[in-house]
């Protein structure tokens, strides 16, 4: 017996958006996928392979492999460049919808090389006047994003997460110094290079710095949580880096190490062995007359001493989504006091006090691409429940 | 999902009971949602009881309330009728494919056959002491941590006035699983009378929900936590426990009323025999999973048999809920209303031509192949994951893959060569899953091909035949380039590895043919690799321009 097909709006088309996307189109749904930028795949599609003679298990890959799935199932309806602006219940729900206004988060080109269909980039062009050489097939802004009225069965929430501003930190000078870098930074940089260049002359960096727990259990700031990533991408581009070049001379400045992963002591171990394990987080850090950087720690002895590096990476955390006090006021469902939207419900991590509604991937809280798409798989799972879709 | 058969597909039955593997609460709850979801469920358990649960501190941050409910899913399991259970019943034997599982279960020596469409396993972490490790015996005063939290739920008042000292993620590498019980304990005491708490640790493993909150909490209340490199001292009844501290430059002694050891959380020794007859990956730590991101979270290398919770990694369970959500995703698409529409050529046995030589059985990552009753090989299509290892493996040629059989790729490799090109040709067989994407992402963003380079797509590398590379060379081709997933990365694990043999077989015969070795290389890479591909092909241009072009492309 067939019934009508359920609508489903999923909020976000970050991995978790992606992925609960999926899973319930597999499952006959259709979504309704809204995401405020101009490109899919959120922060993780820009995340390079760390692989080194094998896979590190980072997951950036996983999501080359949903974005296709997603942009090729015709049961999913991608909304890019556009907001929400409204959510109404009477029965279903209805979401009112409407372009975005700000798409280009952290891009700085007029154009933006995003991802779209068959995983080949969406050129989409902020200002066509100041735009020369336009890429074949590009698009401009003003086409894309969708105003008007969207009725749903039920909403997934999945608008995930923002990196820790480094600029807070205002002793690392993040942005002042060009070779202090985020990992995001440092992500994207060997993305684009296939290794580590300095920002500021384009050179490979022989001595490079990770200072972690950037923004994360920081007291100071309020931010009482791990980020649950930063020991496991830190270290894994650590040891790419070291791949490609084994004199590299790496030191990790830490609190704690986490476990991260499957089998993650094994790597840790590997790590021992040809990184340098500093257990202090430093405070200070002054450029040099040869473009160098002077980083102020306490080592084991309790001495207070300057070291010098090419390169700092400052492995920043992940902090609620910038549109959380928003849409917790559109949905009606509350924050926790860290402000993402975590669920108190210690056998379904997805359900809200809303009935209908289900978080998805950091929104709910810090987590990595693996733990992003299992919560997902979960929240469409709660979402068929909720529906009663049958098998 | 999709009801338009073509010419291609073919409708067929699956059963659509389930066999749940564990009768923990994970177990149960799994049994639960798929009994909910329409099927007939079966769970076994080799204790007496379902709903034990048998690894402590599992439900630790659990309130009265979750507890209720989890003895509220253990009662409605029991009564539900789609819902059988087997105790004191262990897995035996295993055959057959997804959809048409034959199970073996043996109960208390009596043997039950039945069928099932899926397999979920859901068994449960063991435990083990790990005092020895800080060269310690438990005794009145030196407790292992279930041993603590039993004297805690029970005997409190004990505690009043006492110096608990925890020692933790000295013994092993720990991790927020551990974490969490020992701050937990600490979290109770710190509410007892004039009661004092140290925590040794190394690494403090707060890679969790709640965590850092409650490491914060108890420091507040007065709990001194010590990282430290190595264990502190201890004597052997346990009555001191010290540190040198280099930041005071001097030795730390406390003497405690109670030292509480940690405890080792590790996968059940059951995983290993389950592995063996279901034919599935052990991954690493006797966890049921290889540490394969394709795999994530709860698929196993086989179609149909799925690992959720502490089966296939630590996990507590608020973590196994997220697992059997997904599972109970997984299960209905796979068995959907007991009917499936397949694809009648994803992989096709020429049972004329073959020589029942069992490779093809040996080699598919995936356990696809099986015998029948005429004793002759079968590919399921539903475990099929249409790699083509089986079809390059197979000594006779007999299996076709799909639109990847061989006449098609042999034509499409001679209709990629034009033979007198200046350009260097350059053939790059490229696995769908990474490489392809790959050199899409490399053309979108215009980053610098050689002219002459021709991809040609595999499913996955392990469908690229010798014969391929060597056609490829008889044509003219001037470089050959075998892309393939990264070592752990291969959807369908070993596709990769059969790849690189293959690159070295022909690296061996080109060099009796007098051609270049450098000609043909083997490379791994991801799928969002755009920049390297980019370089490779260019290196491999810049190579073959220094050669010359080869001796065979006339």
């Amino acid at each position: 017996m067939k019934t009508e097909p359920k609508k489903v709006m999923v909020i976000g088309g970050g991995i978790a958006g992606l992925t609960a996307a999926w899973e319930l189109s597999r499952l006959n749904v259709d979504v309704e996928l809204v995401e405020k930028t101009c490109f899919l795949g959120g922060h993780a599609i820009r995340l390079c392979c760390k692989a080194t003679d094998e896979c590190v298990q980072c997951g950036a890959c996983s999501v080359e492999d949903m974005l296709k799935n997603v942009v090729n199932e015709p049961k999913i309806n991608v909304r890019l460049a556009t907001e929400i602006k409204k959510i109404d219940q009477n029965g279903r729900f209805s979401v009112t919808l409407d372009k975005s206004l700000s798409p280009a988060d952290n891009i700085q080109d007029d154009i933006i090389k995003g991802y779209s269909k068959n995983n080949s980039p969406l050129h989409v062009i902020l200002d066509k006047n100041s735009c020369s050489n336009a890429p074949k097939g590009a698009v401009e802004f003003d086409k894309i994003g969708f105003s008007g009225n969207v009725e749903a069965d039920a909403i997934i929430l999945a608008s995930g997460f923002k990196p820790f501003d480094a600029e807070i930190k205002k002793t690392y000078g993040y942005t002042k110094f060009s070779n202090v870098i985020t990992g995001l930074d440092l992500e994207q940089i060997i993305r684009k290079n296939s290794d580590v260049v300095r920002p500021s002359d384009g050179t490979k960096p022989q001595k490079i710095a990770f200072i972690q727990c950037v923004g994360s259990r920081d007291e100071r700031l309020g931010n009482l949580w791990c980020s649950q990533v930063c020991c496991a991408y830190a270290l894994k581009m650590a040891e790419t880096i070291k791949y490609k070049n084994t004199d590299a001379d790496i030191t990790i400045f830490y609190m704690d190490i986490q476990n991260i992963g499957k089998n993650f002591s094994a790597f840790y171990e590997k790590c021992k062995s040809n990184l340098r394990f500093i257990r202090n987080i430093p405070v200070d850090v002054l450029p040099t007359e040869e473009d160098k950087l002077k980083v102020r720690y306490v080592d084991d002895d309790s001495l207070a001493i300057y070291e010098t590096f090419d390169l700092l990476v400052l492995s920043v955390g992940i902090t609620p989504g910038s549109d959380n006090d928003e849409l917790s006021k559109f949905l009606g469902i509350n924050l926790n006091q860290d402000g993402f939207f975590t669920s108190m419900d210690m056998l379904n991590k997805t359900s809200t006090s809303k009935n209908g509604v289900f978080i998805a991937g950091t929104a709910g809280g810090p987590k990595n691409i693996p733990a992003s798409i299992a919560h997902a798989g979960q929240a469409a799972g709660e979402v068929i429940k909720y529906l009663g879709v049958k098998k | 999902m999709t009801n338009n058969i073509n010419a291609d597909m073919e409708k067929i039955a699956v059963n659509t009971d389930v066999l749940v593997i564990g009768g923990g609460f994970t177990g149960i709850n799994t049994a639960s949602e798929i009994a909910d979801s329409g099927y007939k469920v079966v769970i076994i358990e080799e204790g007496a009881n379902i709903g034990d649960q048998k690894t402590p501190g599992f439900l630790i941050g659990f309130n009265e309330k979750d507890r209720n409910r989890l003895q509220g899913i253990v009662d409605k399991v029991v009564a539900d009728d789609q819902i059988k259970i087997l105790t004191q019943t262990r897995l035996s034997g295993a055959k057959g494919v997804p959809g048409n599982f034959s199970i073996s279960l043996s109960k208390n020596g009596d043997i039950i056959e039945q069928k099932f469409g899926a397999v979920v396993i859901a068994t449960e972490l063991s435990v083990k002491n790990l005092n020895e490790k800080y060269g310690l015996s438990l005794s009145k005063n030196v407790l292992a941590q279930s041993q603590f939290e039993e004297l805690l739920n029970t005997n409190k008042n004990k505690l009043i006035n006492k110096t608990v000292v925890f020692l933790a993620g000295l013994g092993q590498d720990g991790n927020p699983l551990v974490t969490e019980r020992v701050m937990r304990s600490v979290f109770k005491l710190n509410e007892i009378d004039n009661c004092s708490t140290y925590v040794y640790t190394d690494n403090l493993k707060v890679a969790a929900d709640g965590l850092e909150k409650l490491y914060k909490e108890t420091r507040d209340k007065g709990t001194i936590y010590f990282k430290l490199k190595e264990s502190p001292n201890t004597n052997s009844d346990g009555t001191n426990v010290s540190f040198h501290d280099p930041i005071l430059k001097c030795e730390i002694s406390v003497v405690p009323d109670i030292i509480v050891v940690e405890e080792a959380l590790s996968a059940d020794l059951l995983n290993e025999t389950l592995a063996d007859f279901l034919q599935i990956d052990l991954g690493p730590l006797g966890f049921l999973q290889k540490n394969n991101v394709h795999r994530f979270p709860v698929r196993s290398n086989r179609e149909g048999i799925f690992v959720v919770g502490a089966a296939r990694d630590l996990n507590n369970l608020p973590m196994s809920c997220t697992d059997i959500a997904n599972t109970v995703l997984e299960v209905k698409i796979l068995l959907e209303d007991g009917k499936k529409i397949v694809s009648k050529n994803k992989a096709v046995i020429d049972t004329g031509k073959c020589t029942f030589c069992l490779t093809c059985y040996r080699c598919c990552p995936h356990s696809a192949i099986f015998w029948d009753k005429d004793n002759k090989p079968v590919i399921s299509p539903i475990a099929c994951q249409g790699c083509g290892i089986c079809a390059s493996e197979c000594p006779m040629d007999a299996i076709q893959i799909g639109e990847f059989n061989d006449t098609d790729i042999i034509k499409k490799i001679k209709s990629k060569i034009k033979p007198g090109n200046k350009e260097p040709c350059i053939i790059a067989f490229c696995c769908q899953n990474s490489a392809l994407e790959a050199g899409l992402m490399a053309d979108a963003f215009n980053l610098q091909l050689p002219a002459g380079l021709q991809i040609i797509k595999v499913p996955c590398a392990g469908k690229i035949d010798v014969d391929y590379i060597m056609n490829t060379f008889i044509e003219g081709a001037d470089g050959v380039i075998v892309m393939a997933c990264r070592e752990g990365n291969c959807k369908s694990e070993t596709g990769n590895i059969y790849a690189n043999w293959r690159v070295n077989d022909v690296h061996r015969m080109l060099d009796e043919a007098g051609i270049e070795k450098e000609r043909l290389c083997f490379v791994t890479l991801a799928s969002n690799m755009g920049k390297e591909f980019s370089s490779i092909v260019i290196d491999m241009e810049t190579k073959i321009k220094e050669l010359g072009l080869s001796p065979l492309n006339k």
